[in-house]
């Protein structure tokens, strides 16, 4: 296991064993941390299990989607058997379509100008400190960036949301969406440098089957481990790792 | 003469995993019914131990079609490697089915997810049956890491395997190589039982 400086308080735990094995420790607290895959790699899912883990040990946590309407996402949980949907109903975990706000602000939902995306912003972080909120997963930060118009606005964008996070209390998980078999961080290669950590979701190829795959790529202030290890989901267990196999990878 | 024969093999089994934290089986396929049907009864006479039986050779409703007896076996655990890839869609409870035998972590994480749930001061085995059917769908390469992997974990845990090679032309070298990374290997032949 690797060794990490940090103490224990200073360190927001997965509740993923083995994730949490290989940060030392977990997160540290306040980190901002790209979670990067292509679809069905198992985004969403790691970061509600993070979310909800964090809420059954008092944490409140909140969940900006932009990409799935509610009823889907909470659908698609209530096959886990982490969820607990009093969680959602005491909320301890906060589920928030993005999309909502933005029409209730009478904002364009499909393309937001320089304006729009600095209400967003400010929305995010009132709600955040409203709640009081530990844990923050924007799911997607490429979904949010693709609303901007130029690539101006989205670095812009990128680095504004990049310093409210840093001055929240919380610590936060933005989902990043990239091509299937592309080992590139983000869509618009700017997202990596606003983020503290970096946990890349890929998949390689066995006799035709594809193998999830889970490797922590950067994470500031931990030792963390960088192997590349095999990751499952299952309705029982959620997200969990185990060492990946790599004869003729 | 079956009887004596399943005797035979329950007996020389036995003495076998008393002695040794992992066995391998090497057998040709005709002694291949015998020889899961003495596991069986061995593991049905012993119902304080924990025993989980992977199949990569025939789906579980196929063995217990032939041996009925071991669906009121309660110390057994089954993972059926190869009820999902032969298109059998059942679904059976406490049968733990995975998608492909391809998906060797995915086993892996599946018998240490059970010996978890099981009391420490149990006495725990794990059957692979067999490294032969897991070779036919993965490189010979990947299942000795697998397979080592396994023994690793299972030595630390104390643990007890038992794994079957059944012989097949053009692939001793393979098996060969896998059996001896367990401390002892039975060599099953109609003439020794």
């Amino acid at each position: 296991m690797p060794e990490t400086q940090l103490k224990e308080d200073e360190l927001c735990e997965t509740g993923i064993e083995k994730l949490d094995e290989m940060l030392g420790g977990g997160i540290p607290t306040g980190s901002s941390v790209l979670v990067v895959g292509s679809s069905g790699s198992g985004k969403t899912t790691l970061c509600m299990q993070y979310l909800i883990n964090g809420a059954k040990k008092g944490e409140r946590g909140v969940f900006f989607t932009i990409t799935e309407p509610l009823f889907k996402l909470t659908k698609n949980l209530d096959t886990f058997s982490f969820y607990d949907k009093k969680l959602i109903e005491s909320g301890m975990v906060n589920l928030i379509d993005l999309r909502i706000i933005t029409e209730r602000l009478g904002l364009n939902t499909e393309k937001y100008t320089v304006e729009d995306a600095s209400a967003l912003l400010d929305i995010l972080k009132d709600i955040a400190d409203e709640l009081n909120v530990k844990r923050l997963v924007i799911d997607s930060i490429t979904a949010l960036c693709y609303r901007l118009q130029t690539p101006e606005m989205i670095r812009d964008f990128i680095f504004k949301l990049g310093s409210s996070l840093a001055a929240m209390n919380c610590t936060t998980l933005l989902t990043s969406e990239i091509p299937p078999c592309k080992f590139q961080y983000s869509q618009y290669g700017i997202e990596e440098f606003i983020s503290d950590g970096i946990l890349f979701l890929g998949d390689v190829e066995r006799k035709g089957d594809l193998i999830r795959t889970f490797q922590i790529v950067k994470m500031r202030g931990t030792a963390h481990d960088r192997t590349k290890t095999a990751m499952l989901i299952s309705t029982k267990n959620g997200v969990e790792l185990e060492t990946l196999l790599r004869s003729r990878e | 003469m079956v009887n004596i024969l399943i005797d035979g093999l329950m007996e020389r089994i036995s003495s076998a995993i008393a002695l040794n934290k992992s066995i391998g089986i090497l057998l040709p396929s005709q002694n291949y019914q015998e020889l899961i049907q003495a596991l069986f009864e061995r593991i049905k006479s012993k119902p304080d131990e924990a025993w989980i039986y992977v199949s990569v050779t025939k789906p579980f409703l196929n063995i217990s079609n032939q041996l009925p007896f071991i669906t009121e076996i309660k110390n057994i655990r089954f993972i059926d490697c190869i009820s999902r890839t032969a298109g059998i869609s059942n679904s059976t409870k406490n049968i733990i089915f995975i998608e492909s035998p391809t998906m060797l972590e995915k086993i892996g994480l599946e018998i240490m997810n059970i010996f978890k749930e099981v009391d420490p001061k149990t006495k725990k085995y794990l059957v692979i049956d067999s490294l032969t059917n897991l070779i036919i769908y993965n490189d010979p390469e990947i299942v000795t890491e697998f397979f080592h992997n396994i023994i690793n974990r299972t030595r630390a845990r104390d643990i007890n395997i038992i794994s079957l090679a059944i012989e097949e032309e053009g692939m001793e070298c393979y098996l060969n190589r896998l059996v001896n990374l367990n401390d002892k290997i039975l060599k099953i032949r109609d003439s020794f039982i």
